[in-house]
């Protein structure tokens, strides 16, 4: 730390002349440094839990509390009442909050907690039946991706029942919601429509696409209550070692590096507290940072240390072997097939904290496409909507901040973007998303409404 | 002599006050071995002894470690192992337990400063250097079992996945020679020809029926695989089980070290007043915008260590905080809902008309369970506190000197709420019975004396209902208790229901087990609330007083 | 005009189409300081009649007056001490009087009222239980606590509804001297029930026998002309008291044998089921239990 302050002085010194605001290198004076914060038990609130436990928090002068909440519903209600500071949220639940769908309250981010980290499983009975439609799948160690193509026979089957699949996925607004339809609909399966009448999204549905709080999916689908679900970790990995369930494919899959979980807090309370959400920020970009760390061959060294701490009860709690499995860089398809994923988990390569206003417009897109949008909207709407919940402004300057204290590197932070990542391709489908054409890439899919232009 | 004699007398006089507090509190089980301290007919409180101490003991004795640990729990499976032994129950105790002890030590750590801060982190250090050697051990065990296990079940699945290629070659073999069988009938047939299309019909459904038991055939081998797959290897286990818990150790140790260190508060506090002291030296060398930006950062940093010195150690909440807060909670309700209860009752009681129009609310609302209250009452106790860490109210609840510590919010009260909702019924049942059924005499008492309504209540109609009254309140405070696990579970306020919840929710391979330690604890908190009642009942009950309901 | 005084009074029960009289066409008339005891056999409505006397029981017909205004509801001044003790069970003797003294002296301190309730435990010689519970004395001693209690009303009537029926004999001579001594150490207006003929000589200035129910009636009265103190060890010898005993004996016996006949027609239709010859059902509903039946059904 002493040895620091001289390099620190210098930096600071150097980068003086870019940064605005706040020059110095001391800590903020917080407004507030008592905190509580809310997570939900899976492996991706991991920069939370090593802010805190890594000390990241005490270093801003922050004594910080880290709870975790029975589902997103309460989480986000918590955060609306003040009960909770700020939360470990879904990328889409601070956009449908401020725009209305569901609770409405204006919820903002300024740090987005990582990439990917999904999977969808089915149960063993699905998947034996995928199987035989696609004999490809009847192995040990099947070719990935897996698309949903062997699935619509079985779909199909249910639907001559006079019944539907039931699919579980854990939030009406989440990333999980909007990948498993993503996945259903490139395979030519319609998981159904939000409308303004009905809001459970399954006018013209194929499949039933329910809500059931992450932890609860396993024993959901041992149940049989669900035949499948798309989740984030350890319940997938949790399926497997239960031998309930096969995970089928994970959302790197579905679309390649996809913003998956964002830190929300309501704008009231970043209004009241702009320093101390500043220091939240700077405390939650070096636990990514941590998280991340590799050593020369590119292993991830601090990975078995953050399954270990996430292991504790307080934390995610599950058995250490289930964590470890994909925060280590690995996923376990079925017992025989264990694959190396490192980029199952990001959470601060790819400059994948900084929060993009294209992950909101995506997110936007998808809402219109399934009909929680009820009207069409036209281009700069999106765009405003994604400008008044993302804040990069938050990000930079505690970016700055680290940067004259020496604790990242120039490299860390895209310092000169717009806020709109370059033109993708990499989803299942291979439809090419332009953040700045929300509309056009609207009227591309196949399934889902259609705007003019 | 003397002293003996006077002794004696006071033991004596002890021996009746005990008995009686025996009585009281219903610990009647106690009561032959006090009798039996006193020589009093050994044989008969021995056998007393026998029949209310040791055979429950036994009977606790045979259906924990016989029938449990012996019969149960091989027998019943769960999806993530078998259920939990007495001896995982009691270790899973400890290790709550444990957590809460570690919790206490590093809030400890983080306020130690001077001469005993530095004394600790010799003591950690040499800690963590023999924790750190006995992980290494335990890692390279987990390794080496893991090998040997991995063979085992290599060895074990070979044969089984050796059948099962051969069958999927087999089958997959004879399913290509009916398929040609078929072409060629197919072909053959000359249109018209119904006895061969019948044939045909005959052959396709033959291998369907093929297909199908093949697939059947195939399902169960790999099953078997499955299985073998599924099955945890107890000694790897075991060895994964020590890995944890040392791994577990040495990471208290360093957070320990830390709060010891970089982070203990009376450090930082020092570091910063270092920081100040140069700034104000440099502020002499200074002038115009550099002196004024200067001077600032004094300022700013003097607030910082202004709250740092107040500021306290966020620690995790554990399972004896959790208790303290639930019981906390389940008294606010209790209160809460005989502060409703009680007086409704009475005017029930009393007023056949009020009765009458209290009827229908009572009849709708008593059955309707917590899971139903609780949404509604959170939604409202939330509008009623829109911020609550702003709100006078809650400000004031987080200053109380006892119970500050408890953080009061909006879910706690929502839980308190529900629990008042569901338990005031038994209460309010009691005492409007214990009213209307007062004694014609006392009431003639009443009216000879000419007592005032005030003066009636205070001095006939409550002490004559007190014992059913508190009959009512000891069943209230049953449902009370175990409505509020329910809610605390809905609600995520902080308490043993989001324990349960929480482990529930972490599926690991020992949360059964600390599911089981909380069934213990909620019983024992359970029980000894009602003997707190039964005191309370039986202190206000009087020779005549109505029954117990 | 006398100083307590019943005219005419009826009292009856139930609906009209079912309606019972329990007394009817009652007479009574006491003067101020005048011993009486009415004397009737159990059933006969010898409580109802008390609680008339004491304003818990408004006629049906007819007027109560006391000291020639009516009687509208009971109090202090009217103290009846009940058949049943009715003490209060979650109190203690002393606390059952202090209730008492608390509301006719409303005025006095803590100590004073400590002070004068122990003089009137004293009085019926139960100071060594002042701290007791009801439940912890026996029947005698919860008499004389009733007792006590009501005398600390300091009432101008005093009501005994069969103050000593549930005593066995030498209590009940025991406690017999004591109201005595009381009321002649301190005169005032005595009505008491008893069955008790013995009793009812030694202790009152007039008899009044009640006929049997239903619709009992205060019959043709005794006057007691023996000189007071009386003693209870040479009453035998004395003819009055003899010639007083057996016309009553017999006027009651008449009276009972005059209500078997009445009963007789009934009897035909149900022969010989009865081991003894009256023991009347009387019709008049306790209330305790009708309350307490009527609303358990709701309260649970």
């Amino acid at each position: 730390m002493k040895n620091k302050k001289f390099t620190t002085l210098i930096m600071s010194a150097a980068v003086g002349a870019m940064s605005t605001g706040l020059v110095h290198a001391d800590q903020l004076d917080v407004e507030k440094d008592s905190l509580k914060f809310g997570f939900i038990k899976l492996t991706d609130c991991a920069p939370l839990v090593i802010a805190k436990e890594k000390g990241f928090f005490q270093a801003e002068g922050l004594q910080v509390e880290v709870v975790a909440q029975p589902n997103w519903k309460t989480l986000l209600d918590n955060v609306i009442s003040g009960d909770l500071d700020g939360a470990h949220m879904l990328s889409g639940q601070p956009i449908a909050a401020t725009i209305g769908f569901g609770t409405k309250a204006h919820i903002v981010t300024s740090y987005t907690m990582d990439l990917n980290g999904n999977a969808i499983t089915v149960s063993n009975d699905i998947w034996s039946k995928m199987q035989e439609n696609d004999p490809k799948l009847d192995s040990p160690t099947p070719p990935h991706p897996i698309t949903a193509d062997s699935l619509v026979p079985v779909v199909e089957e249910i639907l001559e029942r006079g019944e539907k699949l039931q699919l579980g996925m854990v939030f009406p607004t989440s990333t999980h919601n909007y990948e498993l339809r993503y996945w259903l609909a490139s395979a030519g399966i319609n998981p159904g429509m939000y409308t303004k009448s009905d809001t459970g999204g399954r006018t013209r549905a194929q499949v039933e696409l329910s809500v059931t709080p992450p932890p609860m999916m396993p024993a959901t689908l041992e149940s049989g209550n669900i035949q499948g679900y798309c989740v984030g970790e350890p319940w997938n990995q949790q399926a497997v070692a239960k031998g309930i369930g096969v995970p089928v494919t994970t959302n790197y899959d579905i679309w390649k590096n996809n913003p998956e979980k964002v830190f929300g807090v309501s704008k009231k309370w970043a209004d009241e507290n702009p320093k101390t959400n500043i220091a939240v920020t700077k405390a939650l970009i070096m636990a990514g940072k941590w998280l991340d760390e590799t050593d020369a061959d590119g292993k991830l060294v601090n990975r078995e240390e953050a399954a270990r701490i996430l292991a504790k009860s307080n934390y995610v709690g599950a058995d250490y072997d289930v964590i470890k499995n994909s925060m280590t860089g690995f996923f376990m398809f079925q017992k025989t097939d264990k694959r190396e994923m490192p980029d199952f988990n990001v959470f601060f390569k790819h400059h994948c904290t900084y929060p993009w206003y294209s992950d909101g417009v995506w997110f936007l897109t998808q809402m219109r496409r399934w009909g929680q949008i009820s009207d069409a909207k036209n281009k700069d709407w999106y765009i405003k909507t994604a400008k008044e919940v993302y804040k990069p402004e938050v990000y930079i300057a505690a970016a700055k901040l680290l940067l004259e204290e020496g604790k990242i590197t120039e490299a860390d932070v895209p310092w000169e973007t717009d806020g709109f990542k370059p033109v993708t391709k990499d989803f299942i489908d291979g439809l090419e998303y332009n953040g700045k054409e929300p509309v056009k890439y609207l009227n591309s899919h196949k399934i889902g409404n259609k705007d003019p232009e | 002599m003397l002293t003996l004699i006077s002794t004696i007398i006071i033991m004596k006089k002890i021996k009746y006050s005990l008995l009686k507090a025996i009585d009281i509190t219903g610990l009647t089980f106690l009561a032959p071995v006090v009798r039996l301290c006193y020589g009093e007919e050994p044989q008969v409180q021995f056998k007393k002894i026998g029949q209310w101490i040791i055979v429950p003991l036994i009977a606790v004795f045979i259906a924990l470690f016989v029938i449990y640990d012996g019969f149960i729990v091989d027998t019943f499976k769960t999806k993530s192992g078998k259920l939990p032994t007495s001896s995982k129950i009691y270790s899973s105790y400890k290790s709550i337990d444990q957590l809460h002890d570690d919790e206490i030590a590093k809030e400890k750590a983080y306020n130690l400063s001077g001469e005993e801060r530095v004394e600790e982190l010799k003591v950690v250090e040499e800690k963590i250097t023999s924790a750190e050697k006995s992980l290494e051990e335990a890692s390279k065990a987990v390794e080496d079992q893991t090998l040997v296990s991995k063979a085992e079940t290599a060895k074990d699945v070979a044969p089984i996945q050796a059948e099962y290629d051969e069958l999927k070659e087999s089958v997959k073999a004879a399913s290509a020679a009916r398929d040609v069988e078929m072409k060629l009938l197919a072909e053959s047939i000359t249109p018209g020809d119904e006895a061969a299309a019948q044939k045909l019909l005959g052959l396709v459904r033959a291998d369907d029926a093929q297909d199908t038991l093949d697939k059947e055939k195939r399902n169960l081998t790999k099953e078997k695989i499955n299985l073998i797959l599924t099955k945890k290897s107890p000694a790897l286990q075991k060895r994964k089980a020590e890995e944890t818990y040392f791994s577990e150790r040495l990471a208290f140790l360093k957070t320990y070290k830390t709060l010891l260190s970089t982070q203990n508060k009376s450090l930082i506090i020092d570091e910063k007043k270092e920081k100040i002291a140069t700034y104000e030296k440099e502020l002499a060398s200074l002038s115009g915008a550099d002196a004024l930006k200067k001077a600032k950062s004094i300022v700013n940093q003097e607030s910082v260590i202004s709250k740092k010195e107040e500021s306290e150690y966020a620690g995790s909440k554990t399972i004896w905080y959790q208790v303290k807060r639930s019981v906390l909670c389940v008294f606010t309700g209790f209160f809460l809902g005989s502060f409703l209860a009680i007086p409704i009752g009475i005017f029930c009681g009393l007023n056949k008309t009020f009765m009458a129009m209290m009827t229908p609310f009572i009849a709708i609302f008593k059955p309707v369970s917590p899971i139903v209250w609780l949404p509604i009452i959170l939604i409202l106790v939330m509008g009623a506190f829109p911020n609550p860490d702003k709100h006078p109210f809650m400000e004031f609840l987080g200053e109380l000197p006892l119970l500050g510590v408890y953080k009061i919010n909006p879910a706690f009260i929502a839980s308190a709420i529900t629990v008042a909702l569901c338990s005031l019924w038994a209460t309010m049942a009691n005492t409007a019975l214990g009213v209307a059924s007062i004694d014609k005499d006392h009431m003639n008492v009443a009216r000879v004396l000419k007592l005032g309504f005030f003066a009636r209540l205070t001095k006939i109609i409550i002490p004559s209902s007190l014992p059913l009254i508190f009959a009512g309140l000891r069943i209230s405070l049953g449902v009370g208790w175990m409505v509020l696990i329910a809610a605390e579970l809905l609600s995520s306020s902080e308490g043993i229901g989001k324990f349960v919840f929480d482990e529930f929710n972490n599926g690991s391979s020992d949360s059964l087990a600390k599911m089981v330690v909380v069934v213990f604890i909620v019983g024992i908190i359970g029980l000894i609330l009602d003997r707190i009642m039964v005191i309370f009942q039986r202190l206000v009950s009087f020779e005549g007083a109505p029954a117990t309901i | 005009m006398s100083f307590l005084e019943l005219k005419d009074v009826d009292v009856s029960f139930g609906p009209p189409s079912n309606r019972v009289d329990i007394l009817k066409d009652i007479n009574l008339s006491v003067e101020e300081n005048e011993f009486v005891a009415i004397i009737g056999f159990s059933g006969s409505g010898k409580s109802t009649l008390m609680n008339l006397l004491s304003g818990l029981q408004l006629p049906s017909n007819g007027s109560s007056s006391f000291k020639g205004k009516a009687i509208k509801e009971p109090g202090p001044e009217l103290g009846i001490m009940f058949q049943n003790y009715s003490l209060l069970p979650w109190l203690s003797v002393g606390d059952n009087v202090k209730l008492a003294i608390d509301r006719v002296f409303p005025k006095l301190s803590k100590t004073e009222v400590h002070e004068k309730m122990l003089h009137y435990v004293k009085m019926v010689k139960l100071d060594h239980a002042v701290d007791k519970k009801p439940h912890e004395l026996s029947g005698g001693m919860r008499q004389r606590a009733s007792l006590s209690r009501t005398l600390s009303l300091d009432p101008e009537v005093l009501l005994l509804d069969e103050p000593l029926s549930a005593l066995d004999a030498l209590t009940r001579s025991e406690l017999q001297d004591q109201i005595l001594n009381i009321w002649e150490s301190d005169k005032r207006t005595v009505v008491m029930i008893t069955n008790d003929v013995d009793e009812a000589v030694l202790m009152a200035d007039r008899i009044v026998p009640l006929t049997m129910g239903p619709g009992a009636t205060l019959s043709k009265e005794f006057v007691v002309n023996m000189p007071r103190p009386r003693n209870r060890h040479t009453l035998n010898d004395e003819p009055e008291f003899m010639r007083l005993k057996s016309e009553i004996t017999a006027f009651m016996l008449g009276l009972n044998k005059e209500s078997k006949e009445m009963k007789s027609d009934i009897k035909v239709a149900m022969p010989d089921v009865q081991p003894r010859d009256f023991s009347l059902p009387i019709a008049a509903p306790r209330f305790s239990h009708l309350q307490s039946k009527h609303i358990s059904p709701n309260a649970n």
